[in-house]
């Protein structure tokens, strides 16, 4: 009499379990949902109100679904001067910033990581003591604008970003991994320093060169800090600090001067339509490169 | 010395590739350390930093009998605190979570999407959080509404503010901490795994009892790296959601908003170097404590 009570208890138990486990994976579930809707709800929310007609955003607010939709906000964009200029200052920024910002750090980080190198201790610690001791935002403020020069010019937004230590690091974490044979045997067939590095090494580094190289494209195309220093001239507004200025009240019309064509005052859709120019390419690129940012993420903070 | 010459002229080339970078540092991390040096003097901008007259500790007396010290120091030690808690609690339970998701495509696409806010700028961000919460035209105060509950002034409210902010960091940064600890727990032993199920441990014990356990050391140095920069604000953050509303500053006010004010606003040079150099050396006791709690816990993640 005793087996048949206990094997149906313990089935019982069983499907207790078995049930349990299934309204975990559920809740998870749900979990993750609905936490991945309130990341996409922000976006949507811009994108669908872009195109709301400003008689619709005057009545319901944001809304999630407008009641009218136009094509207005863009076209009065597009037909300004001055999204185009900042385009333009945004993405050489970012395309110069980044190519020369790679070259910069790969190379130093690769002078970093070489066992050939005697003062590798001290170059290490020189370039990660700034990240630990700030070197302060009024010497840098005074540096740019009154030692350099470049107040109102286009290099403020290039120069102070050209090399990030973290990502030198990143990059010296990655040479490390290789097997130091390579660059011996080089050596012995007598090829310079140079050589080495282009012909054996940039060709291996090209997995951490495009994850980097990703890193600070994001960098240069979100950045504003730069920008809200060291521009006042309209005609150097990057996209960030053009928002910025929309968002702040500033009338649209005081974007006028050095012949920009937005003369209307400021309607709710032209900034949404701006704030969706402005994420489009990030927004596009992104399933493209997110696996890269993933492999970097994973190199830099595992390894340290 | 002679060595010296021999090893510089043995390693020309390797050095050479340094010298860029080793510019950049110099001119952007280095020289800018001597505008500390204004915080002990009266800046005009007339006689430069060099011309201008001491000033002995009083920038530093007129700072910190001024009612903002406090204020300020307490809301970036505060925040940073809450984001800082808040952000590993839910990158946490995303990370687990998605680990126990054996769909490969549901993994990868809620991964994208929480990864997804990381990208975009704060500025942006901004924007999003104006959308939600403004007084006449936020969604959150048409809902209130539409249910028969008062709007909310939430930007004449500080008291909230701590808490949207938190809010927003979630959404902004748990997806990305989460994909780095999703990668460290991709590199546990499936072993343990397979044991805990042979003693018949439910998901829920495993996910308790060996994915938590196991993540400790990754978790105690993201946060670690959190306390090591207490006492640096994130600008970009703060200053791209609530910008110049002073009526928030009760609760919103960091140390790196208010030198940034100082500098640009009052064009109180002097007064902005004594803050930023005492935020400097307090980040540094900071950093110091971090590395030696570090040490304690796990010498081969420390610092120094």
């Amino acid at each position: 009499m005793d087996r048949p009570i206990a094997s149906s208890a313990s089935g019982r138990l069983r499907w207790r379990a078995g049930m349990s486990e299934k309204m975990l994976v559920m809740l998870i579930c749900s979990f993750l949902i609905a936490f991945s809707l309130i990341c996409l709800f922000p976006f949507w929310l811009m994108v669908v109100n872009s195109f709301a007609a400003d008689k619709s955003l005057a009545i319901d607010g944001y809304a999630a679904w407008p009641s009218s939709f136009t094509l207005e906000s863009y076209r009065f964009l597009l037909q300004g001067k001055q999204i185009f200029t900042s385009y333009g200052v945004t993405a050489s920024a970012t395309a110069a910033g980044t190519a020369a910002g790679v070259a910069i750090t790969a190379l130093f980080a690769y002078v970093l990581a070489n066992p050939k190198n005697r003062y590798r201790g001290f170059l290490s610690f020189m370039t990660y003591a700034p990240m630990i001791f700030g070197s302060g935002l009024v010497g840098f403020y005074l540096l740019v604008v009154r030692w350099l020069h470049l107040k109102d010019t286009w290099w403020a937004l290039v120069l102070p970003y050209l090399m990030n230590p973290f990502f030198a690091f990143i990059f010296v974490s990655f040479y490390r991994s290789l097997p130091y044979e390579l660059n011996e045997s080089a050596t012995v067939d007598g090829a310079n320093e140079w050589v080495i590095f282009f012909k054996i090494i940039r060709p291996v580094s090209t997995p951490v060169i495009a994850t980097i190289g990703l890193f600070y494209a994001l960098q240069y195309w979100n950045d504003w800090w730069l920008s809200l220093l060291f521009i006042d001239h309209s005609d150097l507004y990057p996209l960030q600090l053009l928002l910025r200025q929309l968002m702040s009240q500033m009338q649209l019309s005081s974007l006028n001067h050095g012949g920009n064509v937005l003369t209307l005052p400021p309607a709710e859709g032209v900034k949404l339509a701006t704030v969706c120019l402005t994420i489009g390419p990030i927004i596009f690129a992104y399933p493209l490169v997110q696996k890269y940012f993933v492999k970097g993420l994973t190199l830099g903070s595992v390894k340290g | 010395m002679k060595r010296l010459a021999k090893d510089f002229a043995r390693n020309r080339h390797l050095y050479a590739m340094a010298v860029p970078g080793i510019v950049f540092l110099v001119v952007f991390s280095y020289i800018p350390l001597a505008g500390h040096i204004l915080a002990f003097k009266n800046f005009q901008i007339g006689r430069g930093i060099w011309g201008s007259e001491w000033a002995g500790l009083n920038n530093f007396r007129f700072f910190f009998s001024s009612r903002d010290w406090m204020p300020v120091t307490l809301n970036t030690l505060y925040l940073n605190a809450m984001f800082i808690v808040f952000e590993m609690a839910f990158a946490l339970l995303i990370a687990i979570f998605l680990n126990e998701i054996r769909l490969r495509w549901f993994k990868r696409t809620i991964q994208s999407v929480v990864f997804l806010p990381y990208f975009i700028s704060w500025i942006v961000v901004g924007y999003m959080t104006f959308i939600l919460f403004n007084n006449s035209d936020g969604l959150l105060n048409h809902a209130l509404l539409r249910v028969g509950l008062r709007a909310v002034d939430w930007y004449q409210t500080p008291w909230v503010w701590p808490i949207i902010l938190t809010l927003v960091r979630i959404w902004k940064s748990a997806g990305y901490l989460s994909i780095i600890l999703l990668a460290a727990i991709a590199g546990l032993s499936t072993d343990y795994y397979e044991s805990a199920r042979l003693d018949g441990a439910s998901r829920l014990q495993q996910m308790r009892h060996i994915t938590l356990p196991l993540l400790k050391p990754q978790i105690i140095i993201l946060v670690l790296l959190g306390v090591g920069r207490i006492f640096y604000g994130d600008f970009g953050m703060i200053y791209g959601i609530v910008g110049d509303n002073g009526i928030l500053f009760p609760t919103t006010d960091v140390i790196d908003t208010y030198s940034y004010r100082a500098l640009r606003q009052l064009g109180d040079f002097s007064m902005s170097s004594a803050i930023v150099l005492y935020q400097s050396v307090m980040g540094l006791i900071a950093v110091v404590a971090f590395n030696g709690i570090v040490r304690r816990i796990d010498p081969d993640s420390r610092l120094f």
